[in-house]
């Protein structure tokens, strides 16, 4: 993966949030937007398929004003064995044609599947197999997507409430493996990582220790809460300490990475409080900072490249 | 071949409670499946996390449904909205991300049903005849049209203050609704005293 521009510090886009996002500031350097929510897909079969919503372009146009857009969509569902949405790519070409954005990215997952007969939308996020044939079937999508829009393109590491048992190969030798043979990039999601670890008991920092941190593109991070003994990814508080530690111990170890994004649901920021949310963002930034400068030292003493 | 049908089976385990369980009795699954596959999707589905999976997936089914139809899922009451929704997600698997389609599916569904309740019919109508307006289209919107038996005024002011109906005056009325150059909705309502007896249901129709 080449490196990516240093944006910095971003904020996911939540309606909630609309006049932070608006508003000049330096809380934050860029926002993040899930793409998808400025369109509506009208489905396979229509034609326009994809119809942009004008308000909502007014509002991304609005925001470019000020800082940059990086889109992460959750529509392509790459991992999906029936289909691969080529349109979905075609309309994210469009938006890159448009916005020109540094990079983009969307989920190492699927949410589509057959269903008697037709396509069902699970709403959620699914894992994949940590599988060869896995890898298989996401290296020509990944090509196809790198063809078509042609800058840095970084796959999420997907939160799993039940594992896939007995996958050929652990997380990080999946991630790095996949990474190495496509070209594309890691968008490392750091309250995933947390949420698994947590709930299926391992500990987060064998993962972070394996995996290639080169391929890094992107960091996210987030809070959660419990429900009925699971821990949720449910993007509903501040980042909690152990992703703050996770967070000090990755970020200078990232040399390619281009922002670290802070992801909260429009329906929590009231319960949350802005205040709160700036607090986290002022960290961030603290951290970013003192990261630039301990990557460039670690990068002196010793290159690190992607393989 | 089998990778989809591993993954079209891991979708009917989280949205389906009955397949779930007959999977863990032992029922047979496809025969595409390798038995590697077979069993990961036996391990799956005795996994306490396809529950939290399966909570997720109706919440963000059921949020779709509040969030585009808070009138309907407020005149149908909990219990009744509980037991429509279950059907409906019976009969219809989630098709899309977008909350319009499957709220525009689940007033169908409800006019189909001939659900019961005083109130429930005109004000589907009104909701479903909103959604149309407001659906991204090329072009204008046709405008729609919505006969009431009742108020609609006072229905629909008493159902958005979060009040369950109640004796709600009968006034058969017509409410055309039109969408302007800027994306607003704005509906007309006329009192229909024609002489004729009240339509004996609501109904919408786009013009």
């Amino acid at each position: 993966m080449q490196p990516l521009p240093k944006l910095g510090v971003g904020l996911a886009f939540q309606a909630p949030l609309r006049h932070m996002v608006e508003a000049k500031g330096h809380d934050f350097d860029f926002v993040e937007v899930v793409p998808d929510i400025f369109w509506t897909d009208c489905g396979p079969e229509a034609s326009p398929r994809h119809i942009e919503d004008d308000d909502g372009i007014a509002l991304v146009r609005r925001i470019m004003r000020r800082r940059p857009v990086i889109p992460h969509s959750i529509g392509l569902s790459i991992g999906s064995a029936h289909h691969f949405d080529q349109a979905h790519v075609a309309q994210m070409k469009r938006w890159w044609e448009w916005l020109r954005f540094p990079w983009h990215s969307d989920h190492l997952a699927y949410h589509l599947a057959e269903h008697r007969g037709d396509q069902a939308n699970v709403g959620i996020t699914l894992p994949l197999a940590r599988d060869r044939e896995s890898i298989d079937l996401l290296l020509p999508r990944i090509a196809e997507v790198l063809r078509q829009v042609p800058v840095p393109f970084l796959l999420e590491n997907n939160v799993y409430y039940f594992d896939i048992p007995d996958g050929e190969m652990d997380e990080a030798a999946f991630v790095n493996t996949l990474c190495r043979e496509s070209g594309c990039g890691l968008l490392l999601d750091l309250h995933n990582l947390y949420t698994n670890a947590r709930n299926h008991g391992f500990d987060p920092m064998a993962v972070l220790s394996s995996l290639d941190l080169a391929q890094v593109g992107e960091i996210h991070v987030a809070g959660g809460m419990e429900l009925d003994g699971f821990y949720l990814d449910a993007h509903s508080d501040v980042v909690p300490d152990p992703v703050w530690e996770l967070l000090e111990w990755t970020l200078p170890r990232c040399p390619n990475v281009g922002g670290v994004v802070f992801e909260l649901f429009g329906s929590w920021v009231d319960t949350v409080g802005i205040e709160r949310v700036r607090n986290d963002l002022r960290r961030m930034k603290q951290l970013w900072a003192t990261a630039q400068g301990e990557t460039a030292g670690r990068l002196r003493r010793q290159p690190v490249r992607a393989q | 071949m089998s990778l989809r049908v591993f993954q079209a089976t891991l979708l009917q385990l989280i949205a389906d409670p009955s397949f779930r369980d007959a999977v863990l009795a032992g029922h047979a699954l496809d025969a595409d499946l390798t038995q590697q596959e077979q069993a990961r999707l036996r391990g799956i589905a005795g996994d306490r996390g396809l529950d939290i999976n399966r909570t997720l997936h109706k919440g963000f089914r059921l949020g779709k449904l509040r969030a585009m139809l808070p009138l309907t899922c407020q005149v149908l009451g909990p219990k009744q909205l509980a037991r429509e929704v279950s059907a409906f997600w019976k009969e219809r698997p989630p098709s899309s991300f977008y909350f319009l389609p499957e709220a525009l599916d689940f007033c169908d569904f409800l006019r189909r049903r001939n659900v019961r309740g005083k109130y429930l019919r005109e004000v589907v109508a009104y909701e479903r005849a909103t959604l149309e307006l407001e659906r991204a289209r090329v072009g204008a919107a046709p405008a729609q049209t919505v006969v009431f038996r009742h108020d609609p005024r006072t229905l629909l002011s008493t159902l958005a203050a979060g009040r369950r109906p109640r004796a709600i005056a009968e006034q058969r009325c017509r409410a055309t609704g039109m969408k302007d150059g800027h994306g607003r909705v704005s509906w007309h309502v006329e009192t229909l005293d024609d002489g004729r007896a009240p339509a004996r249901r609501p109904r919408a129709s786009g013009q």
